[in-house]
């Protein structure tokens, strides 16, 4: 009897499920304290739960349903170990933040740099990062798809923010010359003009995650190109809301403040010709501050921001006292979860008051 | 950074369903503290279904339960592929799957709850003597 050899693992159907299947499941983690669990699609907190109970592990059937009635039989069975303690699974959100950081190890910024100093850090592949993040496959690739990154070489490469920035007004100013309109913006010749400045798969890449693939070609356009069927003859629309916020985060990332009514102008002004801006656009990237005189506005990105809850509202608190729903809404919307909406959150993690008629959240704690 | 493999060696079906008995409080030996090849106790079923186990001269009356969430059995493999350089034992290197470091030997779906406080079994006194 080995009670060191075996442990003991409560599951639900989903996991159970996943390893009847002959799925692999894997435990990450950097510590022993705050390891994880991942199935091909979730990701799991374990935590070691004790018992003063006796669990006895015994290798084959006992119950009375695999017996005949009636039968007096002596059936000898072994108990193969006592245990006291088990693992408990608890759906948890992946651990996604040290994604980021990987990716801004190295960040792409154009073949010329990729020698020099500033890109001597580690590059990673995707089983790498499948190793290093503690999140299931599906949900860093979920992730990844979110970013502005693109396969460079088998790496996966996290796109410079100037570089993107180049990138995209390139494809603008093409927009512009060629006259296109905003739903139907050519791939194959995007890449024709750019292909000399920068690789075709980043090219491709910057549309597909700026903008939206189209399935027809509109009629009356002129393919002047050729429309191969390796998939370059591709249509694109460039997504408003994204390419406005980009062109925001373009303002906001180099000052600290900025005047809030010349941001709208300068902001509108900036943007392709057709497209709108909208106040929108910019949460969870900016924060209006109405109270000061002028109104100023500031970079605020919620990707910087702790992971942690309790850490994210402290972090929010510092940076302003009393928020309205409306403001504090887009940064903590990423931390709900299926049970735990933003009421939910709010009402653990801050405190509600009244002010000028108008219900504001503060810290339950004094902030130093 | 670690990083385990959990998983089903072989046939995921052939997986076999392994029994949980849960007792409060702990078994003890009157000779020594290693329970290791010692008689526990008898286990028998009413017509009914209801367990019983008698261990030493007390009787527990229980219930059968099944897990609301199953158990996994896993137990530790210590030939992964981290070992594949020690080329010498090849015969040990094929029986033991490699790059799995937790093997899942069993499920616990039902357990055996012995709640109830141990009666005594007392040998039958005659009333009158």
């Amino acid at each position: 009897m080995d009670n060191e050899a075996i442990r003991l693992m409560e599951v639900d159907e989903d996991v159970l499920a996943h390893l009847k299947t002959g799925d692999r499941l894997t435990i990450r983690g950097e510590k022993a304290e705050s390891a994880v669990l991942c199935t091909t699609s979730q990701t799991f907190d374990i935590k070691e739960a004790e018992t003063s109970n006796s669990l006895l592990m015994v290798p084959t059937c006992i119950f009375p349903d695999s017996l005949e009635d009636g039968e007096d039989k002596i059936i000898y069975r072994q108990v193969c170990a006592v245990l006291h303690d088990y693992l408990e699974l608890k759906p948890c959100k992946p651990r996604l933040r040290k994604l980021r950081h990987l990716l801004e190890e190295n960040t792409y910024c154009g073949k010329a740099y990729e020698g020099d100093e500033g890109h001597r850090g580690s590059k990673y592949t995707f089983p790498d990062l499948c190793q290093l993040v503690q999140a299931s496959d599906a949900e860093i690739q979920h992730a990844i798809n979110a970013l502005p990154v693109c396969d460079i070489d088998g790496y996966v490469r996290l796109l410079d923010f100037d570089y993107l920035q180049r990138v995209l007004f390139s494809i603008a100013d093409l927009v512009t010359e060629n006259s296109w309109s905003l739903d139907s913006v050519p791939l194959n010749i995007c890449l024709e003009e750019l292909h000399e400045l920068y690789p075709k798969d980043v090219i491709k890449r910057v549309l597909e995650f700026y903008g939206n693939r189209q399935n027809k070609v509109p009629k009356g356009k002129m393919n002047t190109g050729p429309s191969g069927d390796n998939g370059d003859g591709a249509i694109y629309k460039l997504d408003e809301d994204k390419v406005c916020r980009f062109f925001a985060e373009v303002f906001l990332r180099p000052t600290e403040k900025f005047n809030f009514k010349e941001f709208l102008q300068t902001w509108q002004d900036s943007v392709p010709e057709g497209m709108n801006t909208s106040l929108h656009q910019i949460e969870g990237l900016a924060l209006v501050d109405r109270s000061s005189k002028p109104e100023v506005v500031k970079f605020f990105p919620v990707e910087d921001m702790p992971e942690e809850i309790g850490d994210r509202f402290d972090h929010l608190f510092r940076a302003r006292e009393k928020w309205t729903l409306e403001d504090i809404r887009p940064y903590i919307i990423d931390l709900t979860t299926d049970k735990t909406g933003v009421s939910a959150l709010l009402t653990k993690y801050a405190r509600a008051s009244l002010q000028n008629g108008i219900k504001v959240y503060n810290s339950r704690k004094p902030l130093s | 950074m670690v990083h385990m493999v959990v998983q089903i060696p072989g046939s995921p079906d052939a997986c076999p369903d392994w029994a949980m008995i849960e007792l409060q409080g702990d078994l003890q030996s009157r000779q020594d503290n290693s329970l290791h090849s010692k008689f526990i106790g008898d286990l028998h079923f009413t017509k009914k279904g209801v367990p019983v186990l008698i261990i030493g001269h007390h009787i527990l009356y229980g219930k059968i339960v099944t897990l609301e969430k199953p158990f996994v059995v896993m137990s530790k493999n210590i030939n992964t592929k981290a070992n594949d350089s020690m080329e010498t034992d090849q015969e040990m290197d094929m029986q033991k799957p490699k790059g799995i470091d937790y093997l899942v030997k069993a499920i616990v779906k039902k357990k055996l709850v012995f709640k109830t406080r141990p009666k005594p079994i007392i040998a039958n006194v005659p009333r009158k003597i």
